[in-house]
């Protein structure tokens, strides 16, 4: 395509429309490094202070516990989303099942639907099942709200990969388990790595759930840890400490987005919520 | 392992696909399933192979009947028309891939590779993956590992139809040799009439899901049971001329011309409909009838060329001759026609 | 021909179907289930036992309950029974007064302290002490006022002891009153609904906050990627990480963000005073600018939906397309109105369809910004039927109100996914598996 026209104006029109982004970005970068007067927004000094929480457990409370739940809590449930997807994919991808269609269509419906509005629910059948306040629980929920998504992302990919490499897989000998196990689920690695690393992200940034099933649970995630931190009211009142404890339990999750950008595009693009 | 399809029948949803057909493959035959696409032919291999389940009738492998039989049980190698290569394996890993699920020991796994890859001349590709294959090398790659278990029976789909010109014509005589080395039972699956004449001993012609003739590749093409099949074979086509019989050993074409008819059907009674099939190579080059007509069209093709003849009342005639450049657009000619080499089919096609 | 069904696939699906059962299935069907029920914090979730409380003695009597009955059940009984008689073993009186009093007394009841008492100074090893003989009868006396009976039958038998001649129907009416688990209501709830003022205020909220933040993603959407389309591939890059920032943003970093932002002292209230202009907290100062907030800390998010599936869809014009039309003269704008809109029809209705659903249930950002606030200006829906059931200061959680609130959004959520389903016709890309064994 010519550039038969100048950059400049559509530059300028895009920069007003995203100065709040960049600017909340940018001093949530610098806010945490510096320190500004009172009634200024250009920093006067340089400071370490605001990143003491790291090592000082009375600023905000130990940071590091809640850090490793945080961890725990994204990796089991991305363990069990690409373990429960990749199989389920598979199933309504390839093999002969009653129902398939139903249940593909009833992923679908589950897929589009939002599945905040089940939360009532959802706290019901915690009390019931006694997994209220409990890690295991809130990751339960998780994992299976994200199911939905991760079955029809699975499905996707299991659809590309030829039916000729199966059937030749069944010629060779191979029972539809080898197959799947040895030739099958090779050519969807990266469809895997993906949705893991989308479900990674999703699951270290979640909120809701941890707060509403687990409210006085003896462990804390980083996002509720965060919550509690950063209240405007409180007598802590300081958003150079806010953002340092925030942008530490973000960093995690923007240098994966960083370094796996691409491949989020595609998960994106394939249907998230918006 | 002679394979043999009774009363075949294959539905998909409710439209059936082959209805009730019967095959014998002999052993150590290659047979060719020749067909326009959406016969049936493939559907018939993968019912063979165990992809398709039958909805009626047996498939047999010599006495054993294996409608039944899963994929993994039938012991039969198929060469896929994209070679279905492993592409995450190496060419050796893609070719021990049916040993090892099988459980074979590695050194017997090493040996059966090495051996298979010897047949098929890949032995210095092994350590490659699928992606820095040629085309004609994948094809290789690809039949070395349907042989490897030393199967009953061999499939093939399509094998050529990926390949370039000058490849198909290698690898058409390569399938063959290693078809005829292994001594193999092999069924090939192509729409290629030149394929499934240059390489298979006999031809099970298809259409809409019925088989119409079995035959010798020359018995078929000089005696094809009917239109269809007449038709389909050759090239350039045959040209089929409508008409009725004169009752004196004439053909009387609609369009006006009369020609003879082969001596065989010379006491057929007047006026019955036919239709009298001419192929390129019988007229022009040698026969007692003379037609004089006017060229209409020259394709020179190298070694030989192309005529199309219209006659006076626009019947166009086709000819095919050893290169000459001596006849141009426009010229009239007078050719000669072999009357006897002319097929003829009733008003049902059927050959006569 | 049977099609034999993989026992592979149903180990490879039974997973998935037990957790979207557990977590999926069985929360719409309690939602519906309860919906229609009282449940609250007090009623507890489980059941109940029957209770009679001093207040609902009183609303009985209110309710028109016979003065008598009530005054009956509000009063102690005294009476002999193999329970009473082991109560008082317990608690330590003489085994031969004991065994007296079961001789001559076992199945009687008193009415009063009195006249159970009288009765015991009848018996011969009675205690001297008076204090002695109270304390004997204590263990005798039975109040149905603020006893725990675990069924229903237990209490009518009790208030049937008590008051021996009140009628069935006012013992059985009282039994039942005295339920303290939930409830059914039938369509109580929705009838609430219905009669509360501040329905239809946060009904219009709702659709207000789904219009404009709808209007805001797909608008911003499209000139994000149709700018980001024609500019050179840095800027185009600079700007779609910019926007796709907020959507891998934790939304409670995102909302401390806004709130710096919007919040006193923060950076449009520093701008703000130096410029001379109101300067407040932003947020929850008015309801103009509490809105402005809602809108854009959703829209921010949401806009990066639009522009990625427009995106998508731009590089897929054929760029042949916008070369022939370059030669035939036409400008920017006419290439973006004749030849880019038209193509992008269909994902324009499928972002606005998918994110109108997203967007009537989301809450979390505005719980965490504005709240609701001031007031409750900003309460949407799903904010309102979340805070109800899960998230009231006053600590009374109205689950079943609740519940009833989020049946109407997860009928809506269902009927319009349903709808979705059929209009992109994605039940289309289900194929049949050719492997028939």
């Amino acid at each position: 395509m010519t550039r038969n026209f100048s950059a400049w104006p559509i530059y300028a029109l895009l920069g007003i429309l995203s100065a709040p982004l960049a600017i909340m970005y940018l001093f949530l970068v610098i806010d945490t490094f510096t320190n500004a007067p009172p009634g200024s927004l250009i920093p006067n000094e340089f400071t370490f202070h605001h990143w003491r929480f790291l090592w000082d457990p009375t600023v905000t409370g130990d940071v590091w516990g809640p850090t490793l739940t945080t961890f725990l809590f994204a990796t089991s449930m991305v363990v069990i989303v690409l373990a429960i997807s990749s199989t389920a994919g598979y199933a309504i991808s390839r093999l002969n099942l009653p129902f398939r269609r139903f249940f593909l269509s009833g992923i679908m419906v589950m897929h589009a639907f939002p599945s905040v509005t089940l939360i009532i629910g959802v706290f019901l059948v915690l009390q019931y099942a006694g997994l209220y306040n409990t890690l295991i629980g809130v990751i339960l929920v998780k994992a299976s709200l994200m199911l939905p998504f991760g079955v029809w992302i699975m499905k996707g990919f299991y659809d590309q990969v030829p039916w000729e490499i199966e059937m030749a897989g069944v010629q060779d000998g191979a029972s539809r388990f080898t197959v799947w196990r040895r030739l099958i689920l090779p050519q969807v690695t990266p469809g895997l790595l993906s949705l893991g690393i989308f479900a990674f992200i999703d699951g270290w940034s979640e909120f809701m759930l941890p707060r509403i099933l687990a409210p006085s649970a003896n462990f804390q995630v980083l996002s509720t840890y965060l919550n509690v931190v950063s209240d405007p009211n409180s007598t802590t009142y300081n958003f150079n400490l806010f953002k340092s404890v925030g942008l530490y339990y973000t960093l995690p999750i923007l240098v994966l987005f960083v370094v796996f950008q691409n491949r989020l595009m595609n998960i994106f693009g394939g249907g998230t919520k918006g | 392992m002679q394979v043999t399809l009774k009363n075949f029948t294959k539905t998909f949803d409710d439209t059936t696909v082959i209805d009730s057909m019967n095959l014998a493959v002999n052993d150590g035959e290659m047979l060719a399933l020749l067909g326009p696409s959406g016969c049936g032919k493939s559907t018939t291999l993968f019912a063979i192979c165990g992809i398709h389940r039958i909805n009626g009738g047996q498939i047999l492998f010599g006495d054993r009947d294996v409608s039944d039989v899963p994929s993994q049980k039938r012991n039969v190698g198929v060469v896929f028309q994209n070679y279905a290569l492993y592409p995450h394996l190496t060419v050796f890993e893609n070719i021990a891939f049916p040993l090892s699920v099988r459980g074979d020991s590695k050194p017997d796994i090493e040996r059966e590779v090495r051996a298979i890859a010897a047949l098929t001349h890949i032995e210095e590709l092994l350590a490659r993956r699928p992606a820095q294959l040629s085309g004609g090398q994948q094809q290789r790659v690809a039949l070395a590992r349907a042989l490897v278990r030393k199967p009953d029976v061999l499939l093939l789909d399509e094998p050529l139809a990926n390949l370039d010109a000058k490849l198909r014509l290698e690898m058409r005589s390569e399938i063959r040799r290693i078809q005829l080395e292994t001594g193999i039972t092999a069924i090939l699956v192509t729409h290629d009439q030149v394929e499934a004449m240059s390489m298979c001993d006999r031809i099970a012609i298809m259409n809409k899901g019925e088989i119409l003739q079995i035959a010798t590749p020359t018995d078929m093409y000089r005696a094809p049971v009917n239109k269809f099949v007449a038709g389909f074979l050759g090239n350039p086509p045959i040209v089929m001329l409508e008409g009725r019989t004169s009752g004196d050993g004439r053909f009387l074409v609609k369009e006006g011309t009369s020609l003879p008819l082969p001596a065989r059907l010379a006491g057929m009674p007047g006026d019955t409909p036919l239709s009298l099939g001419v192929r390129p190579e019988h007229f022009g080059a040698a026969g007692a009838n003379r037609v004089e007509g006017t060229i209409s069209f020259v394709e020179p093709q190298g070694r030989e060329t192309l005529f199309d003849v219209t006659l006076d009342d626009g019947v166009v005639l086709r000819s095919i001759q050893p290169a000459r450049d001596d006849v141009v657009f426009g010229q009239k000619v007078v050719w000669p026609l072999d009357a006897e080499k002319l097929l003829a089919f009733d008003v049902s096609g059927r050959a006569v | 021909m049977r099609t034999r069904t993989s026992l592979l696939g149903l180990a490879f699906v039974s997973p998935a179907l037990a957790l979207l059962f557990a977590f999926f299935l069985m929360p719409v069907v309690l939602t519906t289930v309860f919906a229609f029920t009282n449940m609250s914090t007090s009623t507890g979730i489980t059941g109940g036992s029957h209770v009679i409380t001093g207040n609902l003695l009183r609303d009985l009597g209110n309710a028109g309950v016979d003065d008598d009955i009530v005054a009956a059940l509000s009063e102690g009984s005294f009476s002999v029974t193999p329970e009473t008689l082991a109560a008082a073993a317990e608690a330590g009186v003489e085994p031969r007064f004991l065994g007296e009093i079961e001789s001559s007394l076992m199945g009687q009841s008193f009415e009063d302290a009195r006249s159970f008492e009288s009765a015991l100074k009848a018996l011969p090893s009675r205690p001297t002490r008076i204090r002695d003989l109270k304390l004997a009868t204590e263990p005798f006396e039975r109040s149905i006022l603020n006893t725990r009976y675990s069924s229903r039958a237990a209490m009518e038998t009790a208030i049937a002891s008590m008051v021996p001649d009140a009628p069935v129907d006012t013992v059985s009416a009282i039994a039942e009153a005295s339920y303290t688990g939930w409830r059914w209501i039938d369509g109580g709830n929705f009838q609430t609904l219905l009669d509360r003022p501040e329905t239809i205020r946060i009904v219009l909220n709702t659709v207000f906050y789904v219009a404009a933040t709808l209007a805001f993603n797909v608008f911003v959407g499209l000139f994000l990627a149709i700018t980001t389309f024609y500019l050179p591939k840095t800027g185009a890059g600079f700007f779609s990480v910019l926007w796709l920032l907020p959507r891998i943003t934790p939304v409670v970093l995102y909302a401390v963000m806004w709130k710096w932002f919007t919040w006193d002292n923060g950076f449009l209230y520093v701008i703000a005073e130096q410029l001379g202009l109101p300067a407040f907290n932003y947020m929850k100062g008015s309801v103009p600018t509490a809105w402005a907030t809602i809108i854009l800390v959703n829209g921010f998010v949401g806009a990066s939906f639009g522009m990625i599936l427009f995106s998508g869809a731009l590089r897929a014009i054929p760029v042949q397309q916008l070369w022939a039309s370059e030669v035939d003269g036409a400008s920017r704008w006419q290439q973006i109105r004749r030849i880019i809109l038209p193509q992008l029809r269909w994902p324009i209705l499928f972002v606005t369809s998918y994110q109108t659903l997203s967007l009537l249930s989301s809450y979390e950002q505005i719980w965490l910004t504005t709240n609701g606030g001031p007031g409750s200006t900003t309460t949407v829906w799903a904010l309102e039927a979340f805070n109800t059931a899960l998230n009231n200061y006053t600590g009374n959680l109205e689950y079943g109100m609740g519940a009833a609130m989020a049946l109407i959004l997860v009928a809506v959520g269902l009927i319009l996914s349903i709808l979705y389903l059929r209009m992109f016709r994605f039940d289309e890309l289900v194929n049949k598996p050719r492997i028939e064994f």
